[in-house]
């Protein structure tokens, strides 16, 4: 695929450069990236579509300088986060919204998305360098011993992931990490991500704010914050290291 | 230390003759070897088991200090001095549990009542053995399943897999010296989830020990499973409690292996009362209060996100201080936090698997129930409580045992020693799998044991029921008897009022006379009430009873037919019992000895005297009566021995007025009692006795009192006969020819002993058919066996025959000739029952037939349809129906 030569940076991560093309938005991943990972996140986008949800369009999987890239339609507006940061009196109103949302996607279905049990499974056996025996062990007990739910959960579901167009309507993009399952998990790994960023109060704010709309209890939410933390140490980011092992090591009540 | 006794290692002794699965691919395999091992160890006798049960406790017993030592230094959690209690309780409590219950073969045996039970193993049991009592709960479990005949693989988990090893291994290589199979107990060596989850799928039963992720695969396995889970142990300190047991004992279970046992009191309730005093008792013995911002700092180490942090689990009260950054004495024993909230979001309020303590102050006792009501719902349903209080306190104990949903309530113990149960208390079972019922999700509510491993048959065999015969305690007979009789109720009895039920022609007719003049001349007060109508309503037996209860009789003398002494024993039965209801006294019965409803006991106000005036119902002698509400229409059939008359007095002087029609009707009746209790499947010696010459003297006697009304030697024979006959049914019962025939008297009218007449040998051949569709349901009644007891009755009455057809079909005609001699009309439509209204109502009055008290005790299992081909067939006067199946 061709990049446009106006193209811009929107953002520059570890394994990936998002270009601004005009009409559309590229991610050009690095080549290390197998294939599978972006067909995959490709499918998912797709398969988020067929769901119902409102998404950005695919217009093309395919190679850009030998990487592997994805591209999108682009969606005007600008996304939560941008729209928090600007203005810190809308926050209130846009986690009522962004929860709502996240409930809203919880509703969807796809019987053909991963399973997030299998996906955590996977994570937490592959996290074997930090994590020992017993507490892979313990986790993925614990694990198997959730509920097992069919609710399309987007995987990273942060502010920064939903676009607010002009009219005010919400687009939910970046959907590498989909699968099926536990909406309670999929809740986990929002609370995470805030947690991680040092934006406790906003993480405490979203997880009342949650398990409100969810009608669950706060319980519920964290008894995968083990699972989630684990699965998170699996993608080796040394920063956060510490951090997750706390929260992993922890044991069941007997 | 104590000197440690010499125990070979696994390094030391490699070819242990274990099963040990050392990847996840060979487990199924291996499983197949333990089977096999199983299978033999299965036909091992009582006496073989229990050596190597003594020799596996024995060993297990021996090593508990190194085996607590390796527990320790594997795990970094407990206190090592305390795992071996654990290792000692778990070896030396179980075997002496255990050592003479019988497990294996016949367990139990009842021979008079032909119940055996026998034990047999189950197979395989998969073992989840927590990291928290690692080599205590080996050995308690494997030694369970020595004693059962299982063999068990361990699951052990992986942070505790070494000890947990190790722990089997001795029990096993004790076990195998002592003669059993070798391969009896394996391990899995590198636990992983996929390795126990197959393991829990392929096993025949689970006992897993662990948190609810574990316990929740075990049930999700498909496998049985005795899984117990998390406890949130309460106690509550009364302010009636010895404060000082109390304290002293919480911190002693408390400091139990650093907390590390499920049932460990996680809070303390402390009434104010003696709030002061049991702190400054807690403080005295060692207990660390936190202070300040050190409650905080230690509610931010125990819990992680809502979870107990991994790091305290069985460390001291000074590390994990340390771990949260609060500085306490070295040999501080507890850490307590004092706290308010019972709701989970307080950190203190949940299991913490350590020597850390909430403590509540709740102003009353109820609010302390109250306080742990909610403590228990947060994460201790069905575990254990703790009550500290004056043992006399019943209310309060009994109280709390009701309000604590768990399944060990335990009082003035603590928890850690007295829920695995036989050390403050000797009838709790010992174990170290405590079951937590439903409310934990568990399939047990009781400490796990032997029973638990076991499969019980039960070899049932075949006993027949206990039968009886049952008769008013004085039955008086002869002409002229009357007044001899009746002297008992002034010279013996001493009794002063009577009160006497009649109808108004017996009344009228001066029948009583003789009776009051008999009453008169004793002294004897009495009064009557003669208004019995045929067929007795409710109504009028409450007019009686208005009366009756007036006059305050100690003897009631009902007087008449059926009728009469009927209405005369719902009187009795209301004047002695007015709360007593007609709806639970009527309702249907299988076995007269098991049914629901308990009778009233009667005669505790009056005794009853029965005086037949006809020879048919014997209602003198039975313990029924029927009674109609006139409102309602509904009959109400009543049956108990409580209505037996006490006295029967068959005087044939009272009986030679009787009309023909009701000499043909009652008497026809008589054979008809005679002949249903003779087959029927309740039939006893005794019975048939009585009902054989009842049927004979029929025969002999009814054409000639039909004939002669006069004939008092044929009056004789018959008010005995049918007095006899009475007997043998209020023993044996009827069948479905009194059910059907009720139901023609009730729908169309016909006279009771009619009504029987006209269907009696086309029912006799139905229940004499060799091949019944179902034949009635009754231990002693072994096969189809009617029509060779008709045959018996027909010869005993005079006729023959070269075989039981013969006789049968020469019976049957002579009953025909019997019913020809006594006008009896051959068919129901010759009873003037319309066509139509027949037709219209048969499929009711069927359903309702086969619904009769009397079915029962028939011999031939009726179908509804069998009964609507009778009736069709007795209405038109249709040749028999063939009634084989």
């Amino acid at each position: 695929m061709e990049l446009s030569k106006d193209k811009k940076v929107i953002v520059e991560r570890g394994n990936k450069v998002v270009y601004d093309c005009g009409d559309t938005v590229v991610k050009v991943f690095n080549t290390h990236k197998p294939a599978a990972d972006i067909f995959n996140e490709a499918l998912n986008l797709a398969r988020a579509k067929q769901a119902g949800i409102d998404v950005p369009e695919i217009v093309e999987v395919g190679k850009v300088d030998g990487a592997w890239a994805i591209s999108t339609e682009k969606v005007e507006g600008k996304t939560m986060r941008q729209i928090g940061d600007e203005d810190p009196s809308v926050r209130e109103d846009l986690l009522d919204q962004f929860v709502q949302l996240q409930l809203d996607i919880h509703a969807h279905r796809s019987p053909l998305m991963s399973r997030q049990k299998d996906k955590y499974s996977r994570m937490i056996n592959a996290a074997s360098e930090v994590l020992g025996d017993s507490i892979r062990y313990e986790l993925l007990m614990r694990l198997d011993g959730m509920k097992n739910h069919v609710k399309i959960c987007h995987g990273d579901f942060v502010p920064s992931n939903v676009i607010v167009r002009p009219d005010g309507s919400l687009c939910v993009c970046d959907w590498a990490h989909a699968t099926q399952g536990n909406g309670a998990a999929d809740c986990a790994i929002s609370y995470l991500h805030f947690r991680m960023r040092g934006a406790d109060e906003f993480a405490e704010n979203y997880l009342n704010a949650y398990c409100k709309a969810q009608g669950c209890t706060k319980e519920y939410v964290q008894n995968w914050l083990s699972i989630v933390a684990a699965a998170e140490l699996s993608r080796g980011r040394v920063v956060e290291k510490d951090f997750l092992l706390q929260w992993v090591d922890v044991v069941d009540f007997e | 230390m104590p000197e440690v006794p010499e125990v070979p290692t696994r390094a030391q002794n490699p070819d242990a003759p274990a099963v040990i699965v050392r990847s996840d691919d060979e487990l199924i395999e291996k499983l197949e070897v333990m089977r096999a091992a199983q299978r033999e160890f299965a036909n091992f006798t009582q006496e073989q088991v229990d050596k190597i049960f003594a020799a596996a406790a024995t060993a297990a017993n021996k090593a508990r200090i190194p085996l607590a030592q390796m527990a320790v230094e594997e795990t970094g959690m407990g206190v090592m001095e305390d795992k071996v209690i654990k290792n000692h309780f778990a070896a030396e409590y179980i075997y002496n549990k255990y050592k003479s219950t019988k497990t294996c073969g016949v367990i139990e045996e009842d021979k008079a009542f032909g119940l055996t039970k026998i034990a047999e193993p189950i197979g395989v049991v998969a073992a989840v053995i927590p990291t928290t009592n690692p080599t205590s709960t080996a050995i308690f479990k494997t030694l369970i399943c020595l004693k059962t005949r299982n063999a068990i693989m361990i699951s052990p988990h992986p942070r505790a897999k070494k000890c947990t090893a190790e722990a089997a291994r001795i029990v096993l290589e004790a076990a195998v010296a002592a003669g059993a199979p070798e391969n009896i107990i394996g391990w899995i060596e590198s636990p992983s989830l996929e390795a126990t989850n197959t393991l829990m799928a392929e096993a025949d039963i689970i006992l897993a020990t662990g948190g609810p992720g574990m316990v929740k695969a075990a049930y999700s396995s498909g496998t049985p499973a005795l899984g117990v889970g998390a406890g949130n142990t309460p106690a509550i300190i009364d302010d009636t409690a010895d404060v000082i047991d109390a304290v002293n004992s919480i911190i002693h279970s408390k400091t139990f292996d650093n907390g590390m046992i499920c049932a460990s009191e996680q809070s303390v309730t402390v009434l104010d009362g003696v709030y002061d005093q049991a702190r400054a008792e807690f403080e005295k013995r060692g207990a660390y209060f936190l202070k300040g911002d050190e409650l905080d700092k230690v509610r931010h180490t125990i819990l992680i996100n809502g979870r107990l942090n991994a790091k305290i689990v069985g460390q001291s009260a000074h590390d994990i201080a340390a771990l949260a950054g609060v500085e306490i004495p070295a040999k501080a024993k507890v850490l307590i936090g004092e706290v308010d909230s019972v709701d989970i979001s307080e950190e203190f309020a949940h299991e913490k698997l350590s020597p850390c303590l909430a403590m509540y102050r709740a102003k009353d006792f109820q609010d302390a129930l109250a306080k742990t009501e909610r403590l228990v719902a947060d994460g201790g349903y069905g575990h254990t409580s703790v009550l500290w209080v004056d043992v006399n306190e019943r209310e309060k104990i009994s109280e709390h045992a009701h309000r604590m949903k768990t399944c060990r309530v335990l009082v003035n113990t603590p928890s850690s020693q007295g829920g695995i149960g036989d050390l403050y208390n000797f009838k709790l079972t010992p174990s170290l799998t405590l079951g937590c019922g439903s409310w934990g999700g568990n399939s047990v509510s009781e400490n796990v044991g032997v029973k638990h491993l076991i499969n019980i048959k039960s070899v049932a065999e075949r006993r027949e029921n206990m039968l009886w015969f049952r008769t008013p305690e004085k039955v008086y007979f002869k002409k002229g008897c009357m007044p001899v009789a009746l002297d008992e109720l002034g010279t013996v009895m001493n009794k002063k009022r009577a009160f006497i039920v009649t109808d108004q022609f017996l009344y009228k007719s001066g029948f009583t006379k003789s009776i009051e003049r008999k009453l008169d001349e004793m002294n004897i007060a009495h009064s009557s009430f003669w208004d019995v109508a045929p067929d007795p309503t409710l109504q009028c037996a409450r007019e009686g009873e208005k009366q009756l209860r007036a006059f305050d009789p100690d003897c009631i003398i009902a007087v008449g037919g059926g009728s009469a002494m009927d209405c005369g024993k719902i009187m009795w039965l209301m004047y002695e019992h007015p709360e007593a209801k007609f709806e639970d006294m009527a309702m249907d019965f299988m076995d007269i000895r098991k049914r629901v409803y308990t009778f009233p006991k009667m005669g505790e106000k009056a005794y009853f005297v029965a005086i037949p005036t006809s020879s048919g119902t014997g209602s003198e002698v039975t313990p029924f009566s029927i009674i109609t509400d006139a409102e309602s229409g509904i009959k109400w059939p009543l049956a108990d021995y409580q209505l037996m008359p006490n006295m029967a007095i068959v005087d044939t002087d009272n009986m030679m007025t009787q009309p023909r029609g009701l000499t043909s009707a009652s008497g026809i009746d008589v054979l008809t009692h005679a002949m249903e209790a003779y087959v029927s499947i309740l039939a006893s010696d005794f019975t048939d006795s009585v009902a054989l010459r009842a049927a004979k003297l029929v025969f002999d006697y009814l054409p000639r009192a039909y004939d002669n009304p006069t004939d008092v030697e044929a009056r004789d024979h018959m008010a005995n006969a049918s007095c006899l006959a009475g007997m043998a049914f209020a023993n044996a019962f009827l069948g479905v020819n009194h059910s059907m025939a009720h139901k023609l008297g009730a729908y169309h009218h016909i006279p009771h002993g009619w009504a029987n007449a006209v269907i009696l040998t086309r029912v006799a051949r139905y229940n004499a058919a060799d091949r019944p569709t179902k034949m009635g349901t009754f231990s002693q009644y072994k096969y189809p066996h009617a029509k060779a007891r008709y045959a018996e009755m027909g010869r005993f009455c005079g006729f023959t025959g070269a075989n039981d057809d013969e006789v049968f079909e020469n019976f049957m005609q002579g009953i025909e000739d019997l019913k020809e001699h006594i006008g009896v009309k051959h068919t129901i439509a010759e009873f003037g029952v319309d066509e139509k209204y027949f037709l219209d109502t048969l499929d009711e009055m069927c359903l309702n037939a086969f619904n009769d008290q009397c079915t029962g005790a028939n011999p031939r299992y009726p179908l509804v349809s069998e009964i609507k081909e009778l009736y069709l067939d007795a209405y038109y006067g249709r040749p028999a129906s063939f009634y084989e199946d």
